[in-house]
């Protein structure tokens, strides 16, 4: 059985709720034009599309907490997955880049400033890979919230 | 960076039950209580699996 508070349980659009810092919130559907423009924020930037829909302390938390994932992951000598050359793209390689690119415009700077080459004689090197992926996954998963907040599911 | 393996796993524990609790939950009270449940979780896991692992040769 659900709990009220899980996101699977369609709030009640009427329904005042209090979220981060006392601030009130009304379950409204944000225009198509406003929820595509936040899902699209979220992906390039963590945490853009929740100050899009005004939830800043929220927005902060999961920018800080993304970043962090993925800076602490290119120092620990993770590998970042670079897309795939022509004619490879059934490939692993394919699904770790599109895990690594989930983090957006943080992801197309190391690339192009040559970062996360990946040292696998490195202590670190299998946690560094996992945070850069981890850190990707988690926006797409971020984005996701976005839609549901724009889509009035959630407060 | 060099960390151990007990601060890379804690650090990463902390970041992710950060994105879960606010993905998942609704209210900052759930969020708070769900995020904690999860990261020491994720702690308890690692160290119960970790433990599991000690003795094996390979």
């Amino acid at each position: 059985m659900l709990k009220d508070d899980s996101p699977s349980v369609p709030a009640d659009p009427g329904q005042n709720f209090t979220v981060e810092a006392r601030e009130s919130v009304v379950l409204k559907p944000q225009s198509p034009g406003m929820t595509a423009a936040a899902c699209i924020a979220g992906l390039l930037v963590p945490g853009l599309g929740h100050f899009l829909l005004k939830r800043w302390v929220r927005g902060a938390l999961l920018l800080v907490s993304i970043v962090l994932l993925f800076i602490v992951g290119l120092g620990m000598d993770g590998q970042l997955y670079r897309p795939p050359e022509t004619g490879q793209w059934i490939s692993f390689n394919t699904l770790g880049c599109f895990a690594d690119a989930g983090i957006g415009i943080p992801y197309l700077v190391a690339v192009g400033k040559g970062m996360g080459a990946g040292v696998p004689t490195s202590q670190t090197f299998d946690y560094g890979w996992a945070y850069l992926i981890v850190a990707g996954l988690l926006n797409y998963l971020v984005v996701l919230d976005v839609f549901d907040i724009a889509q009035g599911r959630k407060p | 960076m060099k960390l151990s393996h007990f601060e890379a796993l804690t650090v990463f524990a902390l970041l992710v039950s950060i994105v879960f609790a606010i993905t998942t939950k609704n209210t900052p009270r759930a969020q708070l209580q769900y995020g904690v449940l999860v990261f020491f979780s994720f702690l308890a896991v690692a160290i119960v699996v970790g433990w599991i692992m000690y003795p094996l040769p390979f």
